[in-house]
């Protein structure tokens, strides 16, 4: 557990997944009817609720991603990665169980067909992926992170005086 | 130090604003109201109008995958599948031609088909309405369905 804590690991977490999101989100703002194309083949929400998805959800993710990345509000912007990623994971499921054949799942890209196949589409691997990436940001919503090296230092130097 | 809600709601709420601003006014958005799929010249008609036409003598095009049109169709509806158009339009050409009453479907609002076959139809002359979010509209109302090859 006291891995966890460690404040190398928190930056690292928080550069992986705000650098990630940030990344996602710039093709899909770029090109929102394409971005709605691809949530329309997901079938979950039907057309004039997938254009608001298409719309707002790049922006949420941008958002969250740079908040990440600069260490401002770093609990809630991981929060928020977390819930989303819940969303995309309990939406995968829904398409994997209906059989749905996703060969873009647009997490990353909106180019058709950039490179079909398993890392592109909606399959096992992005469900670990997208597991992976929730207990990251649940890392850094739920666990404290040590204070560095140098506070460290200088707050056991104090000693029992704290 | 326990999560602020306010920031994540301000989180939310700031990334909704900016991605309407961004939709509304960046030159890219796009219609939030009707499917990214319709182009001008589309007519677009709900499943209780289309149910109208059939029972006018409209005739149906199926345009997705041939197996699809085998497991289920709008009775009367000839298959038209959008992968294979040109050599499915050849053999029902004149039959179109004669016909000012037709109405092509697909498998739903995630499917593209119907809209790219009407606009092959278009660019060849021929009008026909699109049936908003295709088969499922038509079976969840209720309407009859035929099933094999024949229309």
């Amino acid at each position: 557990m006291n891995a966890l804590r460690h404040p190398g690991l928190h930056l690292i977490l928080r550069l992986l997944l705000g650098g990630l999101f940030v990344y996602a989100s710039l093709n899909k703002i770029a090109d929102p009817p394409a971005f709605a194309r691809i949530v329309y083949q997901w079938q979950v929400f039907g057309a004039v609720p997938s254009n608001l998805v298409a719309v707002i959800l790049p922006w949420v993710e941008a958002l969250a991603g740079i908040l990440l990345l600069a260490g401002i509000w770093k609990r809630e912007a991981a929060l928020v990665v977390a819930l989303l990623l819940v969303v995309f994971l309990a939406a995968a499921g829904s398409v994997m169980a209906r059989g749905i054949d996703v060969e873009n799942c647009g997490c990353t890209s909106v180019a058709a067909k950039a490179e079909a196949g398993v890392f592109h589409g909606v399959g096992w691997f992005l469900v670990l992926r997208n597991a992976f990436l929730l207990a990251s940001s649940l890392v850094l919503v739920g666990v404290p992170a040590d204070a560095v090296e140098g506070r460290r230092a200088l707050v056991q130097a104090e000693g029992p005086s704290r | 130090m326990g999560l602020r809600f306010g920031r994540i709601v301000a989180i939310l709420g700031l990334g909704a604003a900016l991605g309407l601003l961004w939709n509304g006014f960046s030159g890219r958005g796009l219609a939030l109201g009707r499917s990214v799929f319709v182009q001008r010249g589309d007519e677009v008609i709900e499943a209780g109008e289309a149910k109208a036409r059939l029972d006018r003598g409209a005739l149906f095009l199926d345009a997705r995958p041939a197996d699809f049109y085998k497991m289920g169709h709008i009775p009367g509806a000839l298959p038209l599948p959008e992968p294979d158009f040109e050599r499915a339009f050849a053999a029902l050409e004149p039959r179109l031609r004669r016909h000012f009453n037709l109405v092509v479907y697909c498998s739903g609002y995630g499917c593209e088909a119907s809209n790219i076959v009407a606009r092959h139809l278009r660019e060849k002359g021929i009008h026909a309405a699109i049936l908003n979010e295709g088969w499922p509209a038509w079976t969840d109302a209720g309407y009859p369905v035929r099933s094999g090859e024949a229309p």
